[in-house]
């Protein structure tokens, strides 16, 4: 349905909507990224698909299609232990680096970080 | 009173023998028959089957809805971000350190490979592993010509990772018409590898065919060298990323940079440049008595990781010059006139070595970093911005004959000396003191090449004066990259600029 207002107003202010959003969306991912040690970000839908990244294609399809699973898994464990519970947050922990997964429902937020960058 | 009289004779039957009795009868045997009948084996097919280049994905971000992910980020930014904050302010994991494989702390020798049909009468000149890492590749030819090359040169290679190798026989055995100087295998392509003789001839050979492995040669000619060919390396072309060129140094001062031709079968000179005496620095040219115009042979190259244009050379009267592909600098013609114009490649001058350098190697973890080592029984570390040395190491193992920084440990190099000994250096252990001081020659003889294995890091191979081949595995501490290696690396190239 269609509003009289929207009538004048729709297009022009949908689409600066949506570049607010899309700046929003810019705007929080460079927060982050200007953490002490992060060296990139993903951010992947549910199937699995890379939304947003800051690194390089490659990396970005190897991290997206491995993390996604694991993610996958990890919940599934979680839930198999206790149906009531459910996984909030992924992090893993290696030599170089430190991994740490956010999921929600729609999409999958990873960030990875050098821990010993800090300093 | 006697008169002739005839009487006739008695007969009677006899009591025991009887009449013989004679009867017809008939056999047959049943008749043999044949028949004639075709059998044939089954039917065969021919069919092509041919495994087709994986096209890669395009990558492709996906369409998001902003709105649902600009209010997921809204959601989980600051869960992150005190994540991100908390973790690296704490110390949680400071010193833990997972042991997932068995500790391993020496460094021991895996295999001892000799060519017995050679008697020891040859020596390794070089050692090259392939791209997978499985198979050595050794040169067999002399460092110690007095006159005329009368040996016969044989390239072997050995596959480490096949069952029961023999370690007295090779796999494969190329035999080369004089001594075998330099090999080295193709970055791409498991089964080619280009060797370059004592006469000046470079050859490529493709292992996998058996009856007839020389692919294409450069043959003998005015485009060829005219002294043994020191070393090889494969370059990528600029040109043509997908296809390689051949760099090979001569102990005749040239540098030449070949192109395969498949189909011709023969190597094809492409560009080219000569190393001359007047690139020395100056006060270094003693006595007066070497002119400028001569040539300097050239022992070693090594190529900067992340730029094909810029290599290095170690020069047999000690020099040691930084390089450029690019240069364009016109050298005095000498009596022998290659098909293209010969330049000086030199854009910088390090601080000599006194006697002939062996060996130079880039850094692979720093871009400004080389090793070099040679006759004077020391092995340096040079920056490529200071012509003065960083660092010298004097092993005092008499002369060495070749160095290389690890593949894996930014820190850590190898060096051969002519006493027989593999020195594995760390520099963040000790600066003087090797870690390991291993004896690489069972009959303490020089110990003339050294290789890393680029794809198997845990190897490390020697060869000596007899022709034996050593191959050593590293332990842990060597092929495990320590935190923040790579930054105490950069510091001593830092160093010279303080």
């Amino acid at each position: 349905m269609v509003t009289g207002w929207e009538k004048v107003m729709g297009p022009i202010d949908l689409s600066k909507k949506s570049n607010l959003l899309s700046n929003e969306v810019e705007e929080s991912l460079k927060r982050i990224q200007q953490m002490k040690g992060v060296i990139g970000i993903i951010v992947i839908n549910a199937e699995g698909i890379p939304v947003k990244t800051t690194l390089d294609n490659s990396t970005t399809v190897q991290y997206a299609g491995l993390i996604h699973s694991l993610t996958a898994k990890s919940r599934s464990t979680v839930r198999d232990l206790d149906p009531q519970n459910d996984l909030t947050f992924l992090r893993i922990r290696s030599k170089k680096h430190e991994i740490m997964v956010a999921p929600e429902k729609e999409f999958l937020l990873i960030v990875v970080q050098n821990p010993s960058d800090g300093s | 009173m006697f008169t002739d009289e005839s009487l006739d004779g008695v007969d009677f039957q006899s009591s025991w023998k009887k009449q013989r009795h004679l009867e017809n009868s008939q056999t047959q045997t049943t008749e043999i028959s044949y028949l004639d009948s075709s059998i044939q084996s089954t039917e065969t097919l021919d069919q092509e089957v041919q495994t087709v280049a994986e096209t890669a994905q395009e990558f492709r971000l996906a369409d998001g809805d902003d709105k649902a992910l600009a209010a997921f980020l809204r959601i989980v930014e600051p869960v992150v971000c005190k994540a991100l904050e908390r973790n690296i302010r704490s110390h949680a994991f400071d010193g833990y350190d997972v042991n997932w494989a068995e500790d391993t702390d020496v460094v021991k020798c895996v295999h001892i490979l000799t060519e017995k049909s050679l008697d020891k009468s040859m020596q390794c000149t070089q050692l090259s592993w392939n791209r997978t890492g499985s198979t050595i590749a050794v040169s067999y030819g002399r460092l110690d010509h007095q006159d005329w090359c009368t040996h016969k040169g044989v390239l072997c290679t050995w596959n480490l990772d096949r069952r029961g190798i023999n370690s007295s026989k090779a796999d494969v055995a190329v035999d080369v018409p004089s001594c075998l100087m330099s090999i080295a295998f193709h970055p791409v392509k498991t089964a080619w590898i280009a060797g370059g003789s004592f006469n000046g001839q470079l050859s490529v050979w493709d292992l996998s065919q058996e009856d007839e492995p020389l692919l294409a040669s450069s043959g003998i000619g005015d485009d060829s060298h005219r002294e043994p060919i020191t070393q090889i390396v494969w370059l990528q072309n600029p040109d043509k990323p997908s296809k390689y060129l051949l760099v090979s140094t001569s102990t005749d001062g040239r540098i030449l940079i070949w192109e395969m031709k498949e189909g011709k079968r023969t190597i094809e000179l492409k560009e080219g440049f000569l190393l001359l005496a007047s690139s020395l620095p100056a006060g270094f040219m003693k006595g007066g008595r070497s002119r400028g115009d001569k040539e300097m042979g050239v022992n070693s190259v090594s190529y900067a990781n992340d730029d094909p244009s810029l290599f290095l050379v170690g020069s047999d009267s000690g020099g040691i010059f930084k390089c450029s592909m690019n240069s364009r600098d016109p050298v005095p013609t000498s009596e022998v006139m290659p098909s293209v114009p010969l330049y000086s490649p030199v854009t910088f001058a390090f601080e000599p070595h006194n006697g002939p350098v062996h060996s130079v190697n880039c850094s692979p973890f720093h871009r400004n970093l080389f090793l070099a080592c040679g006759i004077d029984t020391s092995a340096r570390i040079y920056s490529m911005l200071e012509a003065r040395h960083i660092l010298s190491v004097e092993p005092g193992a008499g002369y060495l004959f070749s160095v290389q920084w690890s593949p894996v440990r930014p820190m850590v190099f190898a060096v051969t000396s002519g006493e027989g000994q593999l020195l594995i250096y760390d520099l963040q252990r000790s600066r003087n003191i090797p870690v390991h001081s291993l004896q690489a020659s069972p009959e303490k003889k020089e110990v003339f090449c050294l290789e890393f294995n680029q794809s198997q890091k845990q190897l490390l191979a020697t060869g000596d004066a007899d022709g034996v081949i050593t191959v050593w595995q590293l332990n842990d501490a060597l092929t495990t990259q320590g935190a923040r290696e790579a930054e105490a690396l950069a510091d001593i190239a830092n160093s010279v600029l303080d």
